[in-house]
């Protein structure tokens, strides 16, 4: 249940650290809540320092620190229901960000992404994640 | 009239679930209905003795003896919290390892929850005996069974407090593999 002002942590090495959720994307409303596979607008509040080669670079994605982008949740607190009954749940909650065409920014996942990004049509994530539980 | 004849009874020969008891969708999946004894039915239909039939007749063979042996609250091989399990699953992802935090005992609707770290994460699963989808429940390790601080019982039924001290999670999984 991410909604406006929840923290979650970014899994993706595009270079941010931590995002806060800004809006849902599903909710016509702006008090709505997210939950796993469901994209969110959000804000960057830590970034890892851009190295000189990003830098210089112009193709490279920057991420700094007070950027909008999206995200898609991966990982939530909040204990998520299977369609056979079973419930999962993670100790944090995480994203990967996205750009405005629903693509990864980052090239690599570093943690476990929750299975149900399969059912919402995330595939490429859990392709890339090291483990799906 | 003989070709005529000749479909309906293909017809209704080749009928599955969907097309004549469920007139609404033709892949609805209509589960089996309990076989009633003939003496017990008006009983049970008054009430009489129904959550008793239904905990005997509604599990499978094998998930009633799970519940009867593993599940129960006295049976001496009863798992206690703080076992190490590893439990087969039809779906993603397959096979799920972990620590017993809990048991929820409902007849029927019994579930228990399992906790893990995966790759610095923690995970919780918690998965329903009687679901056709949990194939297999494996042992790893009985709590109380060893000696010293790691084969120690748990003192309480759920161990919720393992959320918030991995120290202790790493004391169970060190008594695993010493």
């Amino acid at each position: 249940m991410i909604g406006l002002k929840g923290c979650l942590n970014v899994i993706d090495n595009s270079g941010a650290l931590l995002v806060e959720c800004v809006n849902v994307l599903k909710q016509k409303v702006n008090n709505g809540w997210g939950s796993v596979g469901d994209e969110i607008v959000c804000v960057v509040k830590q970034a890892r320092p851009i190295s000189e080669a990003t830098q210089a670079s112009a193709t490279a994605v920057k991420v700094r620190r007070g950027d909008v982008r999206r995200a898609v949740i991966v990982r939530t607190k909040k204990p998520v229901r299977r369609p056979d009954g079973r419930f999962v749940r993670f100790d944090d909650n995480a994203a990967v960000l996205l750009n405005n065409k629903r693509e990864m920014l980052g090239t690599r996942i570093g943690g476990v992404v929750s299975a149900d990004l399969r059912m919402k049509g995330w595939t490429k994530i859990v392709s890339l994640a090291p483990k799906v539980v | 009239m003989n070709s005529r004849l000749f479909k309906l009874v293909t017809r209704l020969a080749s009928s599955k679930a969907g097309s004549v008891e469920y007139p609404f969708s033709k892949n609805a999946l209509l589960p089996v209905p309990l076989a009633v004894p003939s003496d017990r039915a008006d009983a049970l239909r008054k009430g009489r003795g129904l959550m008793y039939f239904l905990q005997q007749n509604l599990p499978e063979p094998k998930k009633r003896q799970w519940l009867q042996t593993l599940f129960s609250r006295q049976h001496p091989q009863r798992l206690l919290p703080g076992s190490v399990l590893t439990v087969t699953l039809e779906h993603a992802p397959g096979v799920f390892s972990g620590v017993l935090m809990s048991v929820r005992r409902r007849g029927p609707d019994t579930s228990f929850v399992l906790r893990n770290v995966v790759q610095r994460t923690g995970v919780e699963m918690q998965f329903f005996v009687n679901s056709p989808h949990l194939k297999d429940i494996r042992v790893i390790q009985r709590a109380g069974g060893g000696p010293g601080k790691e084969g120690r019982r748990q003192r309480r039924a759920k161990l919720f407090f393992l959320r918030d001290s991995p120290s202790k999670m790493t004391a169970i999984s060190a008594g695993l593999r010493g």
